[in-house]
């Protein structure tokens, strides 16, 4: 009898499943970091919304990425649905600690992911998800950066509008030698 | 639109419960479910998409809610011209033999991988 689920894909259905999950995930911080911006944009932080917008942006693009390799080996990608994003924040620096526990989030998604992965042996989805746990790296920096220029430069006086200067220069270099 | 089985066109059997039966096609690369007095062939994509609305089917719900509504479930698939009415003894029966052609579809998976592409591989 022909093996008729692997010929129709290569993903199996625990694998397809997660992937779905992690689009979702992906549109939903896509989502939630243009309700960040519009915030930053509303309360007067421009070079904060910049930095959002592109966040936004970039969490888009991995959500395709992740998309399109759900349909390239035959699996079912799911358009996510989102709902149930938060539009209101108590504090400019409430909205870079909730960015930080998204990306944090994020993180231990993929790791749920990659470990499923080395259980069930798909090195190919393992090898791709690589580039997403490099990538987390950056974004969990940049996120973390951006939370400890509150306790660095401090709220008080011009404090916020140095803040809002500074997020958008934050840049990740893994080279010992960078900087 | 109900197909006469064409049992002797090289249908396999692939999991079978006192309700119905589940083939498959090598030649089509597809499915056929027996249930409900009726006999439809699925692409194995739709098949899967067949189990998880079955699934999704609140049977304690069903069974609880005095609404005779709630008696029957119409399930229907995007693009696909067949349907269900099933009663709630009988969705069990239905998710009881989908899911265990689910699982032998599953191990003949894993069976060709052990036996065939490893050995292959060996070679």
């Amino acid at each position: 009898m022909k093996d008729l689920l692997r010929l129709k894909s290569s993903l199996t259905a625990e694998i397809e499943a997660l992937l779905n999950e992690q689009i979702q995930k992906e549109a939903h911080s896509s989502s939630l970091y243009l309700a960040m911006a519009s915030w930053c944009d509303r309360n007067g932080f421009d070079n904060s919304a910049g930095y959002f917008y592109k966040q936004s942006d970039e969490e888009r693009e991995h959500m395709l990425r992740i998309f399109k390799y759900v349909s390239d080996l035959g699996g079912t990608a799911l358009s996510p649905t989102i709902d149930n994003i938060k539009l209101e924040f108590n504090s400019f620096r409430e909205v870079f600690e909730d960015a930080l526990e998204q990306e944090i989030a994020i993180t231990q998604s993929f790791n749920n992911i990659a470990d499923k992965c080395l259980r069930l042996k798909d090195f190919m989805t393992m090898q791709f998800l690589d580039w997403f746990l490099r990538e987390q790296r950056e974004e969990e920096y940049v996120a973390r950066r951006a939370v400890e220029l509150f306790d660095v430069i401090g709220e008080e006086g011009t404090g916020r509008w140095e803040i809002d200067r500074h997020v958008s220069k934050i840049k990740y270099d893994s080279e010992p030698s960078g900087a | 639109m109900k197909i006469e089985l064409p049992l002797a066109n090289g249908l396999q059997e692939v999991f079978r419960t006192d309700a119905g039966c589940v083939y498959q096609s090598d030649t089509q690369n597809c499915l056929y479910v027996e249930f409900s007095g009726k006999t439809i062939r699925y692409k194995v994509k739709c098949f899967f998409r067949l189990k998880a609305i079955v699934d999704r089917i609140d049977l304690a719900k069903m069974a609880s809610d005095p609404g005779r509504a709630c008696d029957l479930e119409i399930i229907t698939m995007c693009a696909c011209e067949n349907c269900y009415v099933l009663t709630l003894p009988q969705i069990v029966a239905f998710k009881e033999l989908l899911a265990g052609a689910k699982v032998m579809l599953e191990l003949n998976s894993i069976l060709h991988d052990r036996l065939r592409r490893v050995a292959v591989k060996a070679v």
